[in-house]
C-alpha cells in the first residue's frame, strides 16, 4: 500500500466533500497530524531554529531550501503542509454498526443541503408568525432596511465547503432565492444571527487605490504623474498645474500626432469631465499599440494623474464614468481549424 | 441575476459606466429610492472602462455613434465619421437655404439643428409592430409581433442605410443622398416611411394569425 505523506499535493482539489466512499479514516488523519508535528520539530532542529516558534512560512522556506526544484508548476514542487489543508474535508461514516443511517434525510442523497433548506424555511415561518403576532397586537412593524449593497451572499464554492457536500447550480440558486425571500420580510431582526452565517461583507468601497500627493518642481508648479496601458500600448503622463491646456505627446503637439478627432476627444475626456480644460498642461510619452490604443492609454494615464488634483468625491465620479479602469480587452487568439478568432473556414458541400 | 454575454473579458459583476456629468452633480435629496440603491450598488462594484466611442463632451451622441458604426465598412471608422459629419453639414446647408428663402411667418417653423432633424427622422422611421415567421403544421406564417426599442431603432437605421446605398443615381455621393433621405423622413415622406407603412399594412393583414404568438 502507498504511504501518503503530506509532502505532495496530489489531492488538492477545489471542492470539498468526498466524491466516493471514504478514503481516509479518522485514525489515519490523526496519525498524519502527529507525523506532521514531529516532522516540523525535526525540521526546526535541522535549520537551527526554535521548534516552538516555527511557523508555516518558515516551513515553506526550509523545504524550498532543502529540496530545490526547477519544476514550473508550483503545485508539483515538494510541499509540507498541515494535513487538514492537504486532505480535503470528509464526512465520517453516516451510518451506525447496524447499517441504519444517523441523519433522517440520509436517503435523499443530499442530506446537508435539504436539512439546511428545512432550517431556513423554519426560520421563515417563524418570522411570519412573529409578524402576524405584531399585527394582531396592532403594534407598528419595524421597517429597517438592511444595507443590501454592502453584503454579498456566500458563493457556491463557499457553501460547498460549509456543507462538506456537493451542491448543484440549481440547488444553490434555490437556496439564495429562499434567503432573499427571508430578508425581504419586515421583521428579520430575530433571525439576524442565522442570516449572518450566509452573508459576507464586501469591502465598503472600491477605493482601495492610494492617491499619491502632488509633487512640486523647481518653479513651484504642482505636477503629478500617471501611467496607463491599453492593448500593448503603454503611456506615462505628467500633468502640470497653472497651464494653458497644451498637450504634447512624444514631443509632438496632439494636433499633429492624432489627426483623427475621436482620439483627441478621448485625450480631452478626463479634463472635460472634471471641467478643467484650460487649467492643466500635459506632457506624455507613449509607445506600442495602434492609434486608438495609444489614445486610450494616454486617457487612462491622465485620469490617474488627475486624481491627485481632485477631491475624493470627484475621484469616485471618475471611477463610475469608467475613466480609471484598465481595459482588459485584447486581441483574441486564432484557433486551429478556424480562419480567425471567430470566423470559420468557408463551408464547402463537397 | 448576472448573466455574462457569450464571453466578455470582464467579470460579470462589472457594471456599465455612466459618462454624463449631470447625474453626478445632482444633490442627494433629489434622488429617488431606486436611484439611491443604484448609487450604493455602484459604490461597491467595479465598473467597466469607458469605450473609445463614448465621451462626456456635448458633441458625442450615442445614436449618432451607433449610426456611424452601422455605416462603417471593414473597420474604416475615419471614413464613416467623415461621411456622417458631411451629411450633417449638408443638412444644415439645405435647411439654411430654405430658411433664408422663406417668408417671415414661416421662418420659425423651419428646423435648422441637424441633430434634432436626425433624431426626429429616425423616430418617424421606426416601425411599431414587426413580423416574425412561425412554422405551424408545415406552413410558415408571418405573425405580427411587438418589437423592442432596440429592434425598432436598428430597423430604422438599417432601412435608411440600405436605401441610400442602393436606390441612388451612380454619381451622387453618400452624404448628399443621406441628407436628402433624412429631410424626407423628417417630414414623413420618402421611401423609408413608405417601407414602414407597408410593414404596418402587412401586419394588419395578418392580424388573424396574431394568436400564434406565445411570448
Amino acid at each position: 500500500t502507498l504511504r501518503l505523506v503530506c509532502t505532495t499535493t496530489a489531492v488538492q482539489r477545489k471542492n470539498a466533500g468526498a466524491s466516493g466512499p471514504e478514503k481516509y479514516t479518522e485514525a489515519f488523519i490523526k496519525k498524519q497530524i502527529e507525523e506532521f508535528n514531529l516532522g516540523k520539530r525535526h525540521l526546526a532542529n535541522m535549520m537551527g531554529e526554535d521548534p516552538e516558534t516555527f511557523t508555516q512560512e518558515d516551513i515553506d522556506r526550509a523545504i524550498a531550501y532543502l529540496f530545490p526544484s526547477g519544476l514550473f508548476d508550483k503545485q508539483a514542487r515538494p510541499l509540507m503542509k498541515h494535513p487538514t489543508e492537504v486532505f480535503p474535508e470528509q464526512r465520517k461514516i453516516q451510518w451506525g454498526e447496524d447499517g441504519r443511517p444517523f441523519h433522517f434525510l440520509f436517503y435523499t442523497g443530499k442530506q446537508s443541503y435539504y436539512s439546511l433548506m428545512h432550517e431556513t424555511y423554519e426560520k421563515l415561518l417563524n418570522v411570519q408568525k412573529h409578524q402576524d403576532q405584531l399585527i394582531a397586537q396592532d403594534l407598528p412593524l419595524p421597517n429597517e432596511k438592511r444595507n443590501l449593497a454592502g453584503n454579498r451572499w456566500l458563493t457556491k464554492i463557499e457553501l460547498e465547503e460549509m456543507l462538506v457536500e456537493k451542491v448543484s447550480d440549481e440547488d444553490y440558486s434555490r437556496f439564495i432565492r429562499l434567503l432573499q425571500k427571508l430578508v425581504a420580510l419586515p421583521c428579520t431582526d430575530i433571525e439576524e444571527k442565522y442570516i449572518q452565517k450566509f452573508s459576507k461583507e464586501v469591502p465598503a468601497q472600491l477605493q482601495k487605490v492610494v492617491i499619491e500627493p502632488l509633487q512640486y518642481d523647481e518653479q513651484g508648479v504642482a505636477f503629478s504623474t500617471g501611467e496607463g496601458k491599453r492593448k500593448t500600448a503603454s503611456a506615462t503622463a505628467v500633468v502640470y498645474d497653472n497651464g494653458t491646456g497644451k498637450i504634447t505627446v512624444n514631443g509632438i503637439d496632439i494636433l499633429h500626432y492624432f489627426p483623427v478627432l475621436q482620439d483627441r476627444e478621448q485625450l480631452l475626456f478626463p479634463f472635460q469631465f472634471l471641467g478643467r480644460i484650460g487649467k492643466h498642461d500635459m506632457v506624455c510619452t507613449v509607445s506600442g499599440g495602434g492609434r486608438s490604443a495609444q489614445a486610450g492609454a494616454i486617457r487612462l494615464a491622465s485620469a490617474k494623474a488627475l486624481r491627485s488634483f481632485v477631491t475624493e468625491k470627484e475621484v469616485e465620479f471618475m471611477r463610475q464614468a469608467g475613466l480609471l479602469t484598465d481595459d482588459p480587452r485584447v486581441k483574441e487568439r486564432k484557433k486551429p481549424g478556424q480562419e480567425g478568432p471567430r470566423r470559420k473556414f468557408t463551408w464547402k458541400k463537397r | 441575476r448576472i448573466m455574462p454575454v457569450r464571453w466578455s473579458r470582464y467579470n460579470p459583476s462589472y457594471l456599465e459606466p455612466e459618462v454624463k456629468t449631470e447625474s453626478h452633480q445632482k444633490p442627494l435629496e433629489e434622488l429617488t429610492e431606486e436611484e439611491k440603491e443604484q448609487m450604493d450598488l455602484k459604490a461597491v462594484r467595479p465598473i467597466k472602462a469607458a469605450p473609445a466611442t463614448l465621451s462626456s463632451s456635448v458633441f458625442s451622441d450615442p445614436m449618432i455613434s451607433k449610426f456611424t458604426n452601422m455605416m462603417m465598412k471593414s473597420g474604416n471608422k475615419v471614413l464613416a465619421k467623415s461621411l456622417m459629419s458631411q451629411t450633417l453639414e449638408a443638412i444644415k446647408r439645405k435647411q439654411l437655404e430654405k430658411y433664408h428663402k422663406a417668408p417671415e411667418n414661416e421662418k420659425e417653423t423651419i428646423e435648422c439643428n441637424p441633430y434634432v432633424i436626425f433624431h426626429q427622422a429616425l423616430k418617424n422611421c421606426q416601425p411599431i409592430i414587426g413580423l416574425s415567421s412561425i412554422t405551424r403544421g408545415g406552413k410558415t406564417y408571418q405573425v405580427p409581433v411587438p418589437l423592442t426599442d432596440n429592434r425598432k431603432r436598428f430597423l430604422a437605421m438599417k432601412w435608411l442605410i440600405t436605401e441610400c446605398r442602393e436606390n441612388k443615381h451612380r454619381r451622387t455621393l453618400m452624404p448628399e443622398k443621406l441628407s436628402q433621405e433624412l429631410l424626407l423622413a423628417f417630414s414623413n415622406e420618402g421611401p423609408v416611411i413608405k417601407k414602414k407603412h407597408v410593414l404596418h399594412k402587412m401586419a394588419e393583414a395578418n392580424r388573424a394569425y396574431a394568436h400564434f404568438r406565445w411570448w
